[in-house]
């Protein structure tokens, strides 16, 4: 599981994590929303190891990545926002190296390879550079170098942006495959459907916090019809944004 | 304990391998470069020899020397690719360490270096009956502790610069200030008499040192450069790897 604690993080000025607090079990998927700015990455960041919080702490499968964090980047997958493959390297090459990395060898990485790249319908894909491959195409490595050493927690950020539909319904595929093995996900977003094909449950983070944790529909429950439409997810923001400012002004 | 840590060592190392396969362009020419410049500078080299040494004594060393020290800009380049290509952060997702990283990308470099030395100094031997089975092991000594001095200047560099042009920039001059300093373009004593005390302070006077020592026979003159060369290798890498510590925590 994935319990980030009362996390604070500033750069200079900019409060980018003020009290953040996580809890996703195993096997529960969690769709972490927000406008951008509201610390979605930073709290990635935090929780993959990149970045240190100011206080609190962040805990992956029960061992704290600060304080250890060899150990818990072997429980932890992270496909972060930005492309991070070799584009000179084949996607075979790519696998080859995080697999091994995270101790995967011989027949057991091969396999591994394998079952990343048919999940994700990159299996055709698996002797091309990454640098020829269109921007979805790039996105599946991506998110199946994550999955090879099959982490007790997995974090992804942004999975779909730039994917196709055939991309993004093999990673949302996969995703839930994951989670029905045990994992726990974070998954960052901007589209609220995926979440609820995802099966997941929401946090809204606004302003270097959590304000909200539900369903989806608990979510949009909070905001009575406007000019007789239903709220969208910019309501919500909006909306969730301003009580944020609000409780931080009182506090 | 020691063995997971040499495994990832071993996975980046590989992996760095065919980074370097796939872009050999500046390997080729770091190793053809000494060779043309060789066979058009040895007739100078000779003139300016002292009498009774070959040319070509101080001609490959000396190109081999400027032309190790423009592969900094290779090790440079290496670690910078990993920061435009957002891997740098991806490879600290996983349970590596940072001087693992450093250690894992480093290794194909040094080999890289001295394959450049062997193929440089074995065309020397060839085309020009440079006596390398006498002077052989002395020599192998000094290149590969050039070759580590390199290396540990090279990630140096890479740590320290934030830019490919700032790499570029600095690789460029530097290389052509230690190497002229050093003899590797003209001997030390023809140098202008300000540069001649100040020579001892780039490594490459002390591998062009080093391997004419070695070439004519003098072992231990050589056992000086060689062990000057390692200091300056291992505080390149003691600082790389204090400023990746220091970036990454």
């Amino acid at each position: 599981m994935l319990m980030a604690e009362q996390v604070h993080k500033r750069y200079g000025p900019v409060r980018a994590l003020a009290g953040f607090d996580l809890r996703i079990a195993a096997g529960e998927v969690v769709g972490l929303i927000g406008r951008n700015g509201a610390g979605k990455s930073t709290f990635a960041g935090i929780a993959a190891g990149l970045l240190r919080p100011d206080q609190g702490g962040v805990r992956v499968d029960g061992i704290d990545i600060a304080r250890d964090p060899v150990q818990a980047r072997r429980r932890l997958g992270l496909a972060g926002q930005e492309l991070a493959l070799y584009p000179t390297a084949t996607v075979a090459e790519n696998l080859r190296l995080f697999g091994g990395l995270h101790g995967l060898r011989g027949r057991l990485l091969h396999d591994r390879i394998e079952d990343a790249a048919s999940a994700l319908d990159v299996t055709d894909l698996l002797a091309r550079r990454v640098g020829t491959l269109s921007g979805g195409q790039q996105r599946r490595v991506h998110t199946a170098a994550a999955l090879l050493h099959e982490p007790a927690v997995l974090l992804l950020d942004e999975p779909t942006v730039g994917a196709d539909p055939a991309s993004r319904q093999a990673l949302l595929a996969t995703v839930r495959a994951r989670a029905r093995a045990g994992a726990a996900v974070c998954y960052t977003t901007h589209y609220l459907p995926e979440l609820e094909l995802l099966g997941a449950t929401v946090a809204l983070a606004d302003a270097g916090r959590v304000v909200f944790r539900g369903t989806r529909a608990e979510l949009l429950a909070t905001l009575p019809p406007i000019g007789g439409r239903p709220p969208t997810l910019d309501d919500v923001f909006q909306r969730w944004s301003a009580a944020a400012e609000e409780a931080l002004d009182v506090a | 304990m020691w063995r997971e840590p040499a495994n990832r060592i071993l996975v980046i190392a590989r992996h760095q391998l065919v980074l370097l396969r796939r872009a050999p362009g500046p390997l080729i020419a770091y190793t053809v470069m000494p060779i043309v410049l060789t066979t058009l500078l040895e007739p100078v080299r000779a003139q300016l020899a002292d009498a009774g040494t070959p040319g070509i004594v101080a001609a490959a060393p000396g190109m081999l020397v400027m032309f190790s020290l423009f592969m900094t800009g290779v090790i440079g380049d290496s670690l910078l690719v990993e920061r435009a290509w957002n891997t740098w952060d991806r490879l600290r997702t996983t349970p590596t360490r940072p001087l693992e990283l450093l250690v894992g990308k480093a290794l194909p470099l040094l080999a890289a270096l001295l394959a450049q030395q062997a193929v440089v100094l074995g065309y020397a031997a060839v085309a020009y009956r440079l006596d390398l089975a006498a002077a052989g092991p002395r020599t192998a000594a000094v290149g590969g502790a050039w070759a580590l001095c390199v290396v540990g200047c090279g990630t140096a560099l890479a740590t320290a610069v934030r830019s490919h042009a700032q790499l570029s920039a600095v690789k460029d001059i530097a290389t052509l200030a230690l190497a002229g300093l050093g003899g590797a373009l003209i001997p030390v004593a023809l140098l202008p008499s300000w540069a001649g005390p100040l020579a001892p302070l780039s490594p490459g006077f002390w591998a062009m040192r080093g391997y004419t020592d070695a070439l004519t026979g003098r072992t231990e003159a050589a056992g000086l450069s060689i062990g000057i060369l390692l200091a300056v290798g291992a505080t390149g890498l003691a600082a790389a790897a204090l400023r990746i510590r220091r970036t990454t925590s």
